[in-house]
């Protein structure tokens, strides 16, 4: 009974998700098919793996260069990120000074900005300090853009730590900065974590402002590579090629978040849900 | 205690990359858009409120304006009613709860271009996936429709980021949801509430925090589009899509040909910025109200 009740709901989201799987499986499946195949067959699996597509993708279309781009700008940039902003949200959410939510509200009134408004101003910076088409200039950006919500995020984690601890660090002696080194860091070590995570998905796929800054083919990043392929892809209607680049680009975030998205969800929700 | 110097320590790298890259440079954006300024190399000439002046007579802006509020209102409309919707069905205690929710909140950890790829996809008129199952469910008249003409595009963009933002949205709604005691609906039973009355005398109002909080994040969204509309348009995106981000993009960069109206385009960005924060304001004034014991 309360299972035919329940029919109409699980209808309702298995055709979501059903959607949602089939389409991404398709396109992954398209990256192994023939140019005609992909045409013809539809949601059949291939009939025999092509991965000569992905060769093409990763030598012709060079998303091999830019993947090692990525890799290395993300990371860098993710570790950056985290280096400035722990201590930040540290002090601002632990110390007792004046001004201290003015100076809060002023980091995390950045979540509020649109990104697009930074494009000129941006370029004509980096243009001055001899950066642009750099990826020096996108991995500051990139720093920059997300100061906001990490510190926000880890503002929230710190302060929801209990302050037992801190507190008898400083009567054994420990300096204020031992103090955040050896007790109040390992204990935010979650927090960081799910910062890391977050920021490496959202860095991974940027394309706004990496299109604005970079110019030259062999700067790009692989949401960029994928960009022009797209395009390439106008001329040459090398749809399996094309769907060969989208799998490169999706399975390290795929991957991250299969592994990791219950911690992912649960920093994304901490702000939101107090 | 944390001495003054570790604070100022602490906080002054972030603070300095933020306000260099981040603050400052917005804070310019609104000195430049004075300025009839039409290159990086070249002078800069004041000209006061023309810029907005010059907007408001500009049709693709109020097109770009258009688009962006449709974007904003229509799809915020769908993107809400179905995250609701779906939070109302996943947490009718049915089996599989994390997997669903998991699997919703899939397409926002994809590129924004691969996902404009796929969509390129299931939209292709002949090949697609959309098409190629109408026609074989026997909607013969419906799967011959051009889903990116023109007339079609936009919505079809729109319903591609319904899809993505639904999911995000349903993370947050459903972890509000989670909060509830669950001995408020055990007593709502009991007095032998329907399901729409738990939601509407129960849900609601206790979620109405994460509600505020997400009509902010998707006002911020909509507002600041760029990325979807852009990739969805290929090589020339379309006026059909073009949204005030994206519309600043062309003014400032061109798309094939550089424009270069760097005043005219920030103009256009300070617009973005006074839309999101003035509907920020509104937002929380109408959803405010005292707060909720319990």
């Amino acid at each position: 009974m309360t299972l035919l009740r329940r029919l109409p709901a699980y209808i309702a989201i298995w055709a979501w998700v059903a959607f949602t799987v089939a389409a991404i499986l398709w396109v992954v499946m398209s990256a192994f098919k023939s140019k005609r195949e992909v045409l013809r067959s539809g949601l059949k699996p291939p009939a025999e793996l092509r991965w000569e597509n992905f060769e093409t993708a990763w030598n012709v279309g060079r998303l091999g260069e830019f993947f090692s781009n990525s890799v290395v700008i993300v990371c860098l940039s993710v570790f950056l990120i985290l280096l400035v902003s722990t201590p930040a949200a540290y002090v601002l959410s632990r110390a007792k000074f004046r001004g201290r939510e003015a100076l809060t509200n002023l980091f995390v009134i950045g979540m509020g900005i649109p990104i697009p408004m930074l494009f000129i101003p941006i370029f004509g910076i980096l243009a001055w300090l001899r950066l642009s088409d750099s990826l020096t200039g996108l991995t500051i950006v990139f720093v920059a853009i997300s100061i906001p919500f990490t510190v926000y995020l880890l503002t929230g984690f710190f302060a929801s730590l209990p302050s037992e601890l801190e507190a008898a660090s400083l009567l054994d002696g420990c300096s204020d900065f031992q103090t955040f080194r050896y007790v109040m860091l390992p204990m935010a070590m979650p927090g960081v974590a799910t910062a890391a995570i977050l920021n490496f998905i959202w860095l991974w796929n940027e394309y706004q402002l990496s299109l604005v800054i970079l110019n030259s083919p062999e700067n790009r990043t692989l949401p960029l590579g994928l960009y022009s392929l797209q395009n390439a892809m106008q001329y040459t209607s090398d749809w399996p090629g094309l769907f060969a680049g989208v799998t490169i680009v999706i399975i390290p975030t795929i991957l991250v978040y299969a592994i990791l998205s219950e911690k992912m969800i649960a920093g994304m929700t901490m702000g939101a849900v107090k | 205690m944390i001495g003054k110097r570790l604070i100022g320590l602490f906080v002054a790298p972030a603070m300095i990359v933020y306000l260099c890259f981040f603050l400052i440079p917005t804070g310019f954006t609104f000195y430049s858009s004075l300025f009839e300024w039409s290159g990086f190399g070249s002078e800069a000439k004041f000209i006061g409120l023309g810029n907005y002046r010059r907007l408001w007579n500009d049709p693709t802006f109020w097109l770009s304006f258009r688009n962006t509020l449709a974007l904003l209102f229509v799809g915020g409309f769908f993107v809400f009613f179905l995250a609701f919707l779906y939070t109302i069905l996943i947490n009718s205690g049915i089996w599989g709860k994390k997997l669903f929710r998991l699997v919703f909140f899939l397409p926002n950890v994809v590129s924004v271009v691969a996902l404009s790829a796929m969509w390129a996809y299931i939209y292709n008129p002949r090949y697609g996936l959309l098409n190629t199952s109408l026609k074989s469910l026997g909607f013969e008249g419906a799967g011959k429709t051009l889903w990116t003409s023109p007339d079609n595009i936009f919505w079809a963009m729109l319903a591609a980021l319904v899809w993505v933002f639904t999911g995000f949205f349903l993370i947050l709604l459903l972890a509000g949801v989670d909060k509830i005691p669950a001995d408020m609906y055990e007593a709502a039973d009991l007095e032998g509430a329907n399901l729409w009355h738990k939601f509407w005398y129960i849900t609601v109002p206790m979620i109405w925090d994460v509600m505020t909080i997400s009509f902010v994040i998707w006002i911020i969204n909509a507002v600041k589009m760029f990325e979807f509309p852009f990739a969805f348009g290929f090589l020339q995106v379309p006026q059909q899509l073009y949204t005030l981000g994206i519309y600043l993009y062309i003014m400032g960069f061109g798309q094939r040909d550089p424009i270069y109206q760097l005043g005219y385009a920030t103009a256009i960005g300070v617009v973005m910025l006074v839309l999101a924060f003035s509907l920020i304001v509104l937002v929380r004034r109408l959803m405010r109200r005292d707060q909720l014991e319990f």
